[in-house]
């Protein structure tokens, strides 16, 4: 593991959106984590944090407005970045 | 060029015509996507859409891009989609490619949709007749596991495809079903109901003793059990089939009593008796206590009570002689009356005894 990216933190913007906002109560939040990241235990500090245990299983995460498609993925988070919670989406 | 906006206007369909026409472009082919007035029997009211209004755009943009690549022949294309609150009947989506030819304006159109569902972040809420709180929806096309409520409720086709039809069934322990979409996920509905109901009866007999003849779990099931479980099973992220239950509620028993706890306390005191008699004990000493503070007597022994009446009365005797008047203030006969039923006949004998010793006094002291 990374020490010196573990250690250092960032401050993110999460944004929510449908269900998770209900849940989370609230659209947009600031968040401190570790700037170097697996988005999976991202997601999951953003679960605990934010009351989604209920759709903890349905969600994934776009960062600045691009999806992250595998939780294994390595995020580097800088300052300000945008971080947002996706449930199932419906469009269309 | 490519027209992508998001609208919480109505979408006019003959101005996203427009903007598709050109004099090179044989072919327009529109795709108009409204809102349905009903979802599995339940009436919509209204619907709402939301969106990650900055990233739909880019994804959305993404959708052109592609459709142009696979298609190199498409001139225009305008995706619209409404945000907001959507009545019913109205257009939520409309997408629109022109192009020389009709192959490419079609085909492109119905990728174009597909992919939307798939990767356009953007909501809709369904709000129903009865049930105002609404539901989010997932689309079909949405590439991670949607809502496990809305999952239970329509089968995901895309879980388990069909590869190969069978025409004539030779094997007769297999059936080929022929139904149609609904009445498929009401079969399946009404599976996941049974096996529901199975497993909380199950619940309840694992909880009771250990029974085997159907006709008596029925029996006791019906009416005796106490064990109302329902317990709400989730298949674990990495978990090979293993339910694990993450919440069970008890809908009935005395726990939902009123004053349950309080009732409970009560039961579970030893002995009333025993408490009846304390409080009583309590009381009783706590008047005594208030006439000996009055009188200055300090009792040399707590518990012995026929003593600290003694030493009372004692007092009052020397009060008599001293001043007699005293007695009118503090109306001992009623208090000392209520000390003790053993006491009473030499309380009242003293009592008496006391008002006509006073009143003597009295008529000698006018005398």
């Amino acid at each position: 593991m990374n020490m010196e990216g573990s250690s250092l933190l960032v401050n993110i913007n999460v944004l929510f959106f449908a269900k998770s906002r209900e849940l989370a109560k609230t659209s947009r939040a600031e968040f401190t984590v570790e700037s170097v990241i697996k988005a999976g235990n991202l997601l999951n500090q953003l679960i605990d944090s934010f009351n989604l245990n209920t759709i903890s299983n349905n969600l994934i995460i776009a960062h600045n407005e691009n999806y992250i498609e595998n939780l294994d993925t390595e995020i580097h988070l800088h300052k300000g970045d945008e971080i947002a919670v996706i449930p199932p989406i419906s469009g269309g | 060029m490519d027209h992508i906006k998001l609208t919480r206007n109505k979408i006019d369909i003959n101005l996203i015509q427009q903007l598709t026409i050109d004099k090179s472009c044989g072919a327009c082919s529109i795709f108009v996507g409204a809102t349905r007035d009903s979802f599995e029997g339940k009436k919509v009211i209204s619907l709402e859409y939301e969106a990650y209004e900055n990233m739909a755009l880019k994804e959305m943009g993404k959708i052109c891009s592609e459709l142009r690549v696979q298609w190199p022949d498409v001139k225009h294309i305008a995706i619209y989609h409404r945000l907001g609150n959507v009545p019913v009947t109205e257009e939520s989506i409309v997408i629109a490619v022109s192009a020389p030819h009709r192959k490419a304006a079609l085909e492109s159109v119905s990728f174009a949709i597909d992919k939307l569902k798939s990767s356009v972040p953007i909501w809709k809420k369904e709000i129903y007749e009865n049930d105002l709180i609404g539901e989010w929806k997932a689309n079909m096309e949405c590439p991670w596991p949607p809502f496990s409520e809305t999952s239970s409720r329509t089968f995901e086709f895309s879980s388990c495809k069909i590869e190969h039809q069978i025409d004539n069934i030779s094997d007769n322990k297999l059936v080929q079903i022929k139904v149609n979409d609904s009445e498929l996920n009401r079969r399946v509905k009404c599976f996941l109901k049974r096996k529901r109901d199975e497993i909380n009866l199950y619940n309840i007999i694992d909880f009771r003793q250990q029974t085997t003849d159907p006709a008596l779990l029925e029996s006791i099931v019906g009416k005796d059990s106490c064990a109302r479980t329902q317990s709400f099973l989730v298949k674990q992220q990495q978990s090979k089939g293993h339910l694990k239950v993450c919440r069970a509620t008890y809908n009935s028993g005395p726990q939902v009593r009123p004053n349950y706890s309080f009732q409970l306390n009560k039961l579970m005191t030893r002995q009333n008796d025993q408490y009846e008699a304390a409080k009583c004990k309590v009381l009783r000493n706590a008047r005594l206590q208030n006439i000996e503070d009055y009188m200055h007597i300090t009792p040399d022994d707590d518990d012995n009570i026929y003593n600290r009446i003694k030493n009372i009365e004692n007092r009052i005797l020397m009060l008599e002689s001293t001043s007699p008047e005293y007695k009118y203030n503090i109306k001992f006969e009623t208090d000392l009356k209520n000390i003790g039923k053993r006491n009473s006949k030499k309380e009242i004998y003293l009592s008496d005894r006391l008002n006509e010793f006073i009143l003597d006094i009295k008529r000698q002291y006018e005398q």
